[in-house]
């Protein structure tokens, strides 16, 4: 069953052109990562598919309805780059006050347990300032999650950790969404963890060669699509596997172009 | 090891030292020097006229402190609305916004006079003067505070439908609190010299009054008893304003 459809989405801003006739699908309960280079309008994208970008032509649905219905129902979680937690609340609390701003019934059990799932117990009371990059991600997500949405919309969501805290958050947003099942699009500029969570890997381009673009920037387009057949359950010995090599090396080769 | 770290309670006891000193300095001084009290009064004379009229300056010290607060609540309750109004309509914001930021190195005394020609002497205007004068650090303030929430968290309450309300209270006004403080502690400053200049020339009661009056009979000790009041009531109501912000404070 489709949960996302982006029909011929384009998105300009002035005159520079950040997504160009995009369409793709995207079923119930699939995991997609968009992977590209800075500035092709994976962000742009996955905004639009949240609603915090309106079309300049083209449609997106979500579930068949429209992202704004989606979001006043809350099926949509975000998680930015940017951890955007509230210095001033602690992790619980910066758990729990999404939902309440969503205007839904308040589940302080359920919020406790997502805490210590993902590996927070002990820091409830614990503000952002208090807690790693890892860590803050881990709320931001389990905030996401807390908040009862089906479809969870993340962009680089660990784009400013380490490597190492990257490849553990990894194994850990696979074991939530195995838990969970929910719809993820996940954006990344890193192809090794766009090829690893992925079911479906999406890349996006910002130049278009046979178009004779001018700039680096803008016209993002899809330009590769592949299926990624690893078995799941996956965790950290993925990445020495000959078959995860040679899906990163394909990906690799559809970014940089037929070299 | 220093000096200060072998002194027990040194945060209060070297302060406390310090006063008692210069206060002995200028005592030793008029002693020595045999000053007359209309040159300089010396701490014991200063405290006698305390002492002897207690009344005159507590009912004084009240008159004044009652400019202060209603004037202050009014500027910073003003400032704040304004600040709210020009922060959502942003027309407003880009006609009014830059003419407040310049009033700001207007010195608000001069308007003193002008309100005097419209308004006369009276409560009223001094209260109106210094409700004028802690206005503009306060509406400054505010407006930056509530322009201080980062685009990311409004994004994040737009993805669930947030009411505006509820947008406001949890993310906007929480963000703008440190700025809102620092413009009411500005505003506190003000507000004391707002209203010893306001009884000085908008009415005729207070402290202001009280020293203005000294000083045309040359009463040394009489000032310098005001000045002793009006110190730590300032100093009060600073200490008061900083209390507020720690306990809302998350920076
Ligand atoms: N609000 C905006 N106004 C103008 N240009 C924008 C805006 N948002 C993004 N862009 C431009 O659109 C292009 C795509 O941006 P973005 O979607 O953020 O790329 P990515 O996330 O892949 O790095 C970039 O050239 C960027 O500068
Ligand atoms: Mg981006």
């Amino acid at each position: 069953m489709t949960m996302i459809s982006v029909e011929n989405l384009s998105v300009t801003y002035g005159d520079l052109v950040a997504l160009d006739d995009v369409s793709l699908d995207i079923d119930d309960g699939e995991f997609v990562t968009v992977v590209g280079p800075s500035g092709c309008g994976k962000t742009t994208l996955l905004r639009a598919i949240g609603g915090l970008e309106s079309p300049t032509t083209g449609r997106v649905s979500v579930d068949g309805d429209t992202p704004e219905a989606a979001q006043s129902a809350a099926r949509l979680g975000f998680v930015f780059q940017d951890h955007t937690l509230l210095p001033w609340k602690t992790a619980l609390e910066n758990i729990t006050f999404l939902r309440k701003m969503a205007g839904k019934d308040p589940d302080p059990e359920g919020a406790r347990d997502l805490l210590a799932t993902t590996g927070l117990d002990g820091f409830e009371d614990a503000r952002p300032s208090e807690l790693s990059g890892g860590m803050k991600q881990r709320v931001a997500i389990a905030r996401a999650i807390h908040l009862g949405a089906d479809v969870l919309l993340m962009d680089e969501p660990f784009g400013e950790l380490d490597e190492i805290t990257r490849d553990e958050m990894g194994v850990e947003i696979l074991r939530l969404w195995r838990e969970n099942r929910k719809t993820v699009v996940f954006v990344t500029h890193s192809v090794p963890e766009a090829v690893f969570l992925a079911d479906r890997c999406l890349v996006v381009s910002g130049t278009t060669p046979t178009a004779g673009a001018t700039t680096d920037d803008g016209v993002g387009r899809i330009v590769g699509e592949f299926d990624i057949d690893l078995p799941r359950p996956r965790d950290e010995s993925v990445f020495g596997s000959e078959a995860f090599g040679t899906q990163v090396a394909r990906v690799r080769q559809a970014l940089h172009g037929d070299e | 090891m220093s000096v200060a770290s072998r002194v027990p309670f040194p945060d209060v006891v070297l302060p406390v030292s310090g006063l008692v000193a210069a206060v002995a300095c200028w005592w030793g001084l008029t002693a020595v020097l045999a000053l007359p009290p209309y040159v300089l009064p010396s701490p014991v004379a200063v405290g006698t006229r305390l002492a002897e009229n207690p009344g005159l300056y507590l009912s004084n010290a009240v008159e004044t402190l009652r400019k202060i607060t209603i004037g202050g609540a009014t500027g910073i309750a003003t400032g704040f609305v304004l600040a709210l109004v020009i922060s959502e309509v942003s027309l407003l914001r880009r006609a009014i916004y830059p003419y407040l930021v310049a009033a700001r190195v207007l010195p608000k005394i001069a308007i003193a006079p002008i309100l005097l020609i419209y308004l006369g002497v009276g409560f009223g205007t001094a209260v109106l003067f210094v409700a004028l004068i802690v206005f503009f650090p306060v509406v400054v303030g505010t407006a930056a505070g509530l322009n201080r929430a980062p685009d990311s968290h409004l994004d994040l309450l737009r993805s669930v439908d947030a009411d505006p309300i509820r947008t406001f209270l949890s993310v906007r006004l929480p963000h703008a609190l440190p700025d809102v403080f620092a413009g009411v502690k500005q505003s506190v400053t003000l507000a004391v010299v707002g209203a010893v200049v306001a009884e000085w020339i908008l009415s005729n009661d207070g402290l202001g009054s009280l020293i203005l009056v000294a000083s045309e009979n040359v009463q040394v000790d009489v000032m310098l008893a005001s000045l002793a009041v009006l110190l730590p009531m300032g100093l009060l109501l600073y200490g008061g304003v900083s209390l507020c912000y720690r306990a809302v404070a998350w920076r």
